[in-house]
């Protein structure tokens, strides 16, 4: 079940760039989604966005490659290591916490990097590199999600609000779909990056609009409202572009009409 | 932070115990992936990663099950183990029946000629052009083997988790409302967080389908123990102190 071909990625947008998105966009988005009144907390959800896309577009080029194993394994351990490197980093860092726990999941990235290349043997040359980078990309989207729920990244009040009542799982799962799933979706011959690029968008935005509901508990309903509504504007700009992008990709696409009825058939 | 790190250097101890365990334990479980899907491998019809998770969690969820009565470690780590087994054993007795009354293909393997505990010969039931399918007696006894050993990890990791909590002064006990148990929360958190990161690093070990202990690429799991014992000492190293700094709080 090895997913992909064997060899590096074609890319449209230089590795580099997608990083400084993903990593500069997700710091900002999740300290304006901090220092800013609750009602702002969907800059988190914009944060998580770009942290999200550039996770993406890491699970691309590495999963490029052949994993030997399913796409979604690499997105469900960019979360496991995320999760562990974002409620540490928050616990001791303070203001500087999402900077920390950034920093945290590089060096877990690069642990499990070079033992999958040095001690299991995998051989892929970007292997270290794309561990870093998946688990920062997985640090910075629970940060920015936990955001959108509590309004602050405070180790408190994220424990409070969002770990303890178990809203921290539906984060865990959507944030991963969103770095998982639009490599898997779409990997084939034809995979294109600004196609799978802009499915991971519409999965992050579908992430800010659930976890926009999750945070009516917390931040009242006009906060919410906000959240959701933020979300469900970029989802709809990302479907329609994605859409765009499918017509684009597909050899041809025709409309085959309904069925033909039992008299129409005689 | 160093202090508070050697106080609690025996669950310490127990999370990497319990992240071996898990990474060990995914080398028993038979996964087929999506040719298991289509009836042309051996094994479960889905990803080792979302196996060991669904082991590992049933597992936590009965171990933290039974911390709501007991503080009993031998207690805690079997429940974990009885929960993580009839969550495998269930799914493969479903994915059996659908293999022979669904498909409608016997379970056999063409990786080895005899089965090792039943000696019912299988070479001759493997349809032309499939590695195998179904699920034969060893791959549902080795499946039921790794279930426990990944339910006792997960409970043994959780377990630990929860202990440090306690020493730091946080309560683990029932609570009077249903949300707002930090502890068990954040605890429960990075079981799953450790869980996943020790259920992946032995899936690229494999790399693909195996069918427990028998297979072939079963020799390959020293590699992934390594691997996950070295990643897990960090996770809980950063786990540890980030459950101190709750007790701060």
């Amino acid at each position: 079940m090895s997913a992909g071909g064997s060899g590096g990625a074609k890319t449209a947008y230089p590795p580099n760039t997608i990083m400084a998105i993903g990593a500069v966009g997700g710091l900002a988005g999740i300290y304006l989604g901090h220092f800013m009144p609750p009602a702002y907390s969907f800059f988190g959800g914009l944060g998580a966005i770009c942290a999200i896309v550039w996770g993406a577009d890491a699970v691309r080029r590495v999963a490029s490659y052949g994993l030997g194993t399913g796409v979604p394994s690499i997105g469900m351990i960019a979360l496991g290591m995320g999760i562990i490197a974002a409620l540490f980093g928050l616990s001791v860092g303070g203001i500087a916490g999402p900077i920390v726990s950034f920093i945290v999941a590089g060096i877990i990235g690069a642990i499990i990097g070079i033992l999958a290349n040095k001690v299991i043997g995998m051989g892929i040359p970007i292997m270290e590199r794309a561990m870093v980078e998946i688990a920062g990309a997985g640090t910075l989207a629970i940060i920015g999600l936990s955001v959108v729920i509590a309004g602050t990244f405070n180790y408190a009040d994220v424990v409070q609000n969002v770990v303890a009542n178990g809203y921290i799982a539906l984060i865990f799962i959507i944030g991963g779909m969103g770095i998982l799933h639009p490599f898997n979706a779409n990997l084939g011959p034809d995979e294109t990056q600004d196609r799978t690029l802009m499915l991971a968008v519409e999965k992050a935005a579908i992430a800010v609009v659930i976890t926009g509901f999750a945070s009516s508990l917390h931040e009242g309903l006009m906060a919410a409202g906000l959240n959701i509504l933020v979300g469900l504007i970029i989802w709809a700009f990302a479907f329609m572009k994605y859409y765009e992008l499918v017509k684009r990709d597909a050899y041809s696409v025709v409309g085959t009409g309904l069925l033909p009825s039992a008299e129409e058939l005689q | 932070m160093i202090e508070g790190l050697m106080a609690n250097i025996l669950p310490m101890v127990f999370i990497v115990i319990g992240g071996v365990l898990i990474s060990w334990s995914v080398h028993f479980v038979p996964v087929g992936g999506a040719p298991a899907a289509m009836a042309q491998a051996t094994g479960i019809g889905t990803g080792t990663v979302q196996l060991a998770a669904g082991a590992g969690l049933t597992g936590l969820v009965s171990a933290g099950f039974m911390m709501n009565v007991t503080t009993n470690l031998p207690l805690i780590l079997s429940s974990g183990a009885v929960g993580a087994m009839i969550m495998m054993s269930v799914t493969m007795i479903v994915g059996s029946w659908v293999y022979a009354y669904g498909v409608g293909c016997v379970p056999a393997s063409a990786k080895v000629k005899v089965d090792p505990i039943t000696k019912y010969r299988q070479d001759i039931y493997v349809s032309q052009g499939t590695e195998g399918h179904g699920l034969p007696t060893v791959c549902f006894v080795s499946g039921v083997i790794g279930a426990a050993l990944g339910g006792i990890g997960g409970a043994l990791v959780y377990y630990a988790l929860i202990e440090v909590g306690i020493s730091a002064g946080l309560s683990a006990g029932a609570a009077a409302s249903v949300t707002g148990n930090e502890l068990v929360g954040i605890a429960a958190m990075f079981a799953i967080g450790i869980f996943f990161v020790n259920a992946v690093i032995p899936s690229y070990n494999i790399g693909g389908t195996i069918e427990g202990f028998h297979d072939p690429k079963w020799k390959k799991w020293p590699k992934a123990v390594i691997s996950s014992f070295i990643a897990t000492i960090f996770c809980a190293i950063v786990a540890v102190i980030a459950i101190l700094q709750l007790g701060g709080i």
